[in-house]
């Protein structure tokens, strides 16, 4: 007997007992469909974790500070860093050499003042500008930011928007922001180069009065954001000038790239830096850090080789973090949850495929006479066996498909409530992706599964005497 | 053509609750080739048993069957099965007919077996239900047809590989007697068409008696010369 002569019989046996198919098939798709919404639903919340234990960047990200390496701190996570060390091209393109290393990205800080947006800016606001400190603070990491407490005053309707600001505006190349710990909370990134656009930090919010929910509100809006620069005339006391630019709010973001409330273009901040670095004078400028950079964001190869990066990198003398450590602990107990989650589904497919044996061990003893005239009219026993294998297999087959769908579509319903919740919370939602391993493999494995199932009542059924089969007659 | 048969001290015992239940015992026979041979007896006389192995649907476990010169003790699994598909057509007195396929299916199901084309099973199908007269009932399903249709069309069924030997197993025993007269009748006249060795299991004597040889058996032995 031909494969395809055993398909269209068990296809016939399959149609003639359709209500006891259709509860098989049930049974493995309601197996399939927990199976696939489980492990879908595992993955996703795996990666939304890891996702948030990055920021939104790749696990495999290390930051490199503009700062010697502490001793004492090597083997942390986020360890404490030394004294500030220039970060330049060459120490860049060296890290980029090593063979561990995907790619490196650059980050540029740079003092400004910032004045949100309110009635267009005046030259009378501008005129009241708070002097910037003659010593700029030195943050933990290095990068410089200052703190300038204004009194709040009443400007947008129901906002309070405070008044000019010291802080700091941090620059990336946008083109590649996707590889860092950036999140969009709200609206978008500036376009990539741009001098016109900005985008904002929660931190902005809070200096509005805004909540992580109310993000939205600013976007759109406007800050006029300004690199002091210091002017010493002979026999005259220390000018400020600032270099004024009115960008637009793009978007509100979470990132961990460097302090500061402004992400903006590279191009931007190395042209407020400059302006800032150049003064008429040594003594007249402001003290900001001499590094080109104030950090390197370097992704290794994978997670595996980021300790190994970081060693690298520490022996160049620069002060690295990286939550490999934590990372690495979270992925062991998802690992677990994933397991266990797995094996729930796992298990209910191993029922579902003894509703299959058991089926298929009453289609035999029912088609005992079926089998006996198939085998007196010249059945071998692997035509009988091919037959009854078929059948199992488009069982499991159509079952796990079904089943393989409905657990994809249950997943994806469960996203939606988990993101109108996330969204209600002011959080970054989960992205559902297509996992095609799990829902191909859903199927495959129903599918075997199935005729694993079945393999037992077809060997039965093709090891039954024909003329056992005859006298059922 | 047919083929001839030839039993030397054929015997069978089957395993029971209460011991071993010897069917045939030491039984020779000889069918010509192209004959007719009628087997009669009452119930656990063997009949049934005979024509098991006559079909290769078990192997002796003693003595010597020769079927057209095939020695059928030799032959076991795949080559028993060849041996069914390609040199025996049998018809069972409960027809043996699938229930979930069409007349015409159940036709074409021994031509499925032998390897043959859809069309080529498909056409031979129809060809056989037509010299059966069953023709515009080739797409219902047997239980709607009657016991008398349902045994025409296992018979044409049974025809498909051009069997060398046509086993019959008391093929009127749920017939009216017109339908029976029509089944004896039909397989007479295949035998006749196609020139096949006909061996029938009957528990009527008159049916019998229209064969060209007559096995009576009781308990596994001949009690008569044949006819």
């Amino acid at each position: 007997m031909r494969w395809r002569d055993a398909a269209a019989m068990a296809a016939t046996s399959i149609r003639r007992r359709f209500g006891r198919s259709i509860l098989t098939v049930a049974a493995v798709a309601l197996a399939a469909t927990l199976l696939t919404a489980l492990v879908t639903i595992a993955g996703t919340a795996r990666t939304k974790v890891l996702s948030e234990l990055s920021k939104g960047g790749p696990l495999s990200g290390i930051t490199v500070a503009a700062a010697e390496v502490d001793p004492t701190q090597v083997d942390t996570d986020d360890p404490r860093p030394g004294p500030p060390k220039d970060l330049d091209d060459r120490v860049r393109n060296r890290i980029q050499a090593l063979p561990e290393v995907k790619t490196v990205l650059p980050i540029v800080a740079a003092v400004i003042n910032a004045v949100p947006a309110e009635p267009p800016a005046s030259a009378e606001i501008l005129g009241r500008l708070p002097p910037i400190p003659s010593t700029v603070a030195t943050t933990t990491t290095g990068a410089p930011s200052t703190t300038v407490s204004t009194a709040p005053r009443p400007t947008i309707p129901g906002v309070t928007t405070p008044g000019p600001f010291a802080e700091t505006m941090v620059g990336i190349e946008l083109e590649r922001a996707s590889l860092m710990p950036i999140t969009i909370l709200s609206g978008r990134l500036p376009v990539p180069h741009s001098l016109t656009e900005v985008a904002v930090t929660q931190g902005y919010l809070t200096r509005m009065g805004l909540t992580k929910k109310q993000a939205a509100a600013v976007v759109g809006t406007e800050v006029q954001l300004g690199a002091p620069r210091v002017f010493t005339d002979s026999g005259q006391p220390r000018r400020f000038r600032s270099r004024w630019q009115r960008l637009t709010i793009v978007g509100v973001v979470a990132q961990e790239t460097a302090p500061g409330q402004f992400l903006v273009s590279l191009e931007q901040a190395r042209a407020a830096r400059a302006w800032t670095a150049s003064g008429s004078e040594v003594e007249g400028r402001l003290q900001i850090p001499t590094s080109p950079y104030s950090g390197l964001f370097v992704i290794a190869q994978d997670l595996e080789r980021v300790n190994k990066v970081r060693n690298e990198i520490t022996q160049l003398g620069y002060s690295t973090s990286a939550p490999e450590n934590l990372v690495a602990s979270v992925q062991r107990y998802l690992r677990v949850v994933e397991i266990v989650l797995g094996a729930i589904g796992a298990i209910a497919l191993v029922i579902a495929s003894l509703g299959i044996a058991n089926a298929l061990l009453a289609a035999v003893r029912e088609r005992r006479r079926e089998i006996g005239v198939l085998k007196a009219i010249g059945a071998r026993d692997r035509d009988v066996q091919r037959v009854f294998l078929f059948e199992a297999g488009v069982l499991g087959l159509v079952g796990g498909t079904v089943g393989t769908a409905g657990g994809f579509a249950t997943a994806l319903g469960v996203s939606a409530v988990v993101n109108q919740y996330l969204t209600a919370q002011g959080l970054a939602g989960v992205r559902l992706g297509l996992p095609l391993t799990v829902l191909v493999s859903a199927v495959v494995g129903s599918t075997l599964l199935a005729l694993a199932a079945g393999a037992m009542p077809a060997r039965r059924a093709a090891r039954l005497p024909a003329r056992e089969a005859m006298e059922a007659a | 053509m047919g083929v001839a048969i030839t039993l030397r001290g054929l015997s069978h015992t089957y395993r029971t609750s209460d011991g071993p239940l010897t069917v045939l015992g030491g039984l020779d026979l000889d069918v010509t080739d192209g004959g007719y041979a009628a087997v009669t007896g009452p119930s656990g006389a063997g009949k049934t048993t005979l024509l098991s192995l006559l079909g290769g649907l078990e192997q002796p476990q003693k003595g010597k069957i020769e079927v057209g010169g095939l020695d059928l003790t030799e032959l076991s699994g795949d080559g028993l099965a060849a041996y069914r598909r390609a040199t025996v057509g049998f018809v069972f007195q409960h027809f043996g007919l699938l229930e979930t396929l069409t007349a015409a299916q159940n036709v074409e199901l021994a031509g499925t077996l032998n390897g043959a084309t859809p069309a080529e099973r498909r056409a031979r199908a129809l060809h056989l239900l037509d010299a059966v007269g069953l023709a515009d009932r080739a797409g219902h399903r047997p239980s709607r047809l009657s016991g008398g249709e349902r045994q025409r069309v296992a018979i044409a069924r049974a025809l498909v590989n051009q069997p060398k030997l046509l086993l019959a197993d008391e093929p009127t025993g749920n017939l009216d007697d017109d339908s029976a007269a029509m089944v004896i009748e039909l397989l007479e006249a295949v035998r006749h068409e196609h020139r096949c060795t006909l061996v029938l299991v009957t528990h009527h004597r008159d049916l019998a008696a229209r064969a060209e040889q007559h096995v009576a058996l009781d308990r596994g032995r001949p009690v008569a010369t044949p006819v």
